[in-house]
């Protein structure tokens, strides 16, 4: 059933990013063309290259706003408004309805990254040299494998999935918030926003308090460490700290969406 | 197979202080139609989103083919809320499709067909129908299943008279014969007809829950006269000042 319920985010995604992925690249090649076709003569050519590059920095913009925009609309709408008659009543259970909407938001968001950054290899001014030169790198990276190169990928690997934990983090915080917000029968967009703006002041306060001494202590640790290692330790201390954060969000919004659902 | 299709205990639903149910105890049999029945702010609605698991009851237990609300008791429920649920990009066809994922009761075959008697283009965007072919589309999708509950609220409530008929017709020649359809209305007279017991909401009390047949035995008059006598809004006196 979990499988089917992110079918369906997944399709209402694609349907929101069918057009603003493709047209970021297009764009991003639009702008190699110009950036690395001016010589420099002439002003018009400089106006026009000018104008495309805005265009493509505001569509990247617009991207990560229309991904935020996107997961609050799906949870707030699908699951709290209208669309919550039919989400409710479907055989499922709330943990699954709440992942689900969670899995496609982050993924949505990483692939937003993924190609915000596509976009920027697409804009370097490649040349014959340059592709030569990666491709050289890249087999001398493969024939030369050894341990620091088996820390940098995993430490890569591991930077993603901080990244992934992170916007997971920040989702469920939003969930949570727009659930406390349903709590109430009136003003329930204030009521959010409210509640969301509560919850950072309680983390913060909490991990200024009970967390700082132990970051001290985590910290000291670390230092302690040779340099590769202190980054894993850095990396997964991070991941950790999220996912707790993130547990006691979704376990909250699921409390919530299980006995207190009130839809108008 | 439980004889007992519902089984509502004590059941009762605060709003604040403000009580919706109060103490509602019910039992529905299965192959029933089932009127009911009561004012505006009567707890209809209130009692049938606690039947499908869209509200937590406050005190009591429903139980529904034996079991309490929950994934199994959802996919023996199909559901006709008094509002649209539908996202706006999706097409019928795609709600076909996520009702066949979801339902294992939903039959395809039939949806089209209905859709055919009722003059809906399953193929046509959900944005670019009227209201009226909406509500179409969303009594086909419910109708369409093979559920041991139907929950309809309000089902006739917002159309013209030849539209009602047309669709107690729809409900009336698609529904699971060993099932029970649940109708909430106020429009009594419209559906006397069809409906082989009646509940009587008042308050969020339950006044009155019989067959109709007995119903009229016993009181020599129809049901619908009988709920006008019942729910008759005092008539204003005037009175001194």
């Amino acid at each position: 059933m979990f499988g089917k319920l992110l079918k369906y985010d997944f399709r209402s995604m694609w349907k929101q990013f069918a057009f603003i992925w493709p047209a970021a690249l297009a764009l991003a090649l639009v702008n190699h063309f110009t950036i690395n076709g001016l010589d420099g003569s002439s002003g018009a050519e400089e106006t026009a290259a000018g104008i495309s590059m805005l265009v493509y920095v505001a569509i990247l913009m617009a991207m990560f706003i229309v991904a935020l925009v996107f997961a609050i609309q799906r949870f707030f709408k699908g699951l709290l408004g209208d669309e919550g008659y039919l989400m409710h009543t479907l055989p499922v259970r709330p943990w699954q309805l709440i992942g689900a909407k969670l899995v496609c938001a982050v993924v949505t968001t990483f692939l937003s990254v993924v190609v915000a950054l596509l976009s920027i290899l697409i804009i370097l001014p490649w040349n014959r040299e340059m592709v030569g030169d990666l491709f050289r790198g890249l087999g001398y990276v493969f024939t030369h494998w050894n341990i620091q190169v088996t820390h940098g990928v995993i430490g890569i690997l591991e930077f993603c999935l901080m990244m992934m934990v992170s916007f997971a983090t920040g989702f469920l915080q939003l969930y949570l918030s727009m659930s406390i917000g349903h709590l109430f029968s009136k003003n329930r967009v204030a009521f959010s926003v409210i509640a969301f703006i509560a919850i950072n002041a309680v983390v913060s306060t909490l991990s200024g308090t009970l967390l700082l001494p132990l970051s001290d202590v985590l910290s000291d640790i670390i230092n302690s460490m040779n340099g590769v290692t202190s980054f894993h330790a850095a990396m997964w201390t991070i991941i950790a700290g999220e996912l707790v954060l993130s547990a006691i969000f979704f376990a909250g919004t699921e409390f919530i969406l299980r006995k207190k659902l009130n839809l108008e | 197979m439980n004889e007992t299709l519902v089984s509502c205990a004590a059941l009762t639903k605060r709003y604040g202080s403000k009580a919706a149910l109060q103490g509602v105890n019910l039992e529905l049999g299965r192959g029933r139609i089932v009127g009911l029945l009561g004012p505006n702010g009567s707890g209809k609605t209130t009692l049938i989103k606690i039947l499908c698991g869209l509200l937590q009851p406050t005190e009591g237990a429903v139980l529904v083919d034996g079991q309490p609300v929950g994934p199994y008791t959802k996919s023996a429920i199909s559901y006709l809320p008094d509002r649209m649920y539908f996202a706006d990009w999706m097409k019928a066809t795609d709600l076909f499709d996520l009702f066949a994922d979801f339902y294992g009761d939903f039959d395809r075959t039939r949806a089209m067909t209905m859709c055919a008697s009722l003059g809906v283009t399953p193929s046509d965007r959900l944005k670019s129908m009227s209201k009226g072919t909406k509500e179409k589309v969303q009594l086909v999708l419910v109708m369409a299943r093979k559920a041991q509950l139907y929950l309809l609220d309000e089902p006739i409530a917002g159309v013209d008279p030849a539209a009602r008929d047309f669709i107690l017709n729809t409900i009336l020649t698609n529904y699971n014969e060993e099932g029970t359809v649940l109708i909430s209305t106020h429009l009594i007279s419209d559906i006397e007809k069809v409906l082989d017991e009646a509940v009587f909401l008042k308050e969020g009390q339950i006044t009155l829950h019989d067959t109709v047949d007995n119903i009229r035995e016993r009181e020599g008059k129809s049901v619908d006269t009988l709920f006008r006598e019942i729910f008759r809004a005092p008539n204003f006196e005037g009175g001194a000042f």
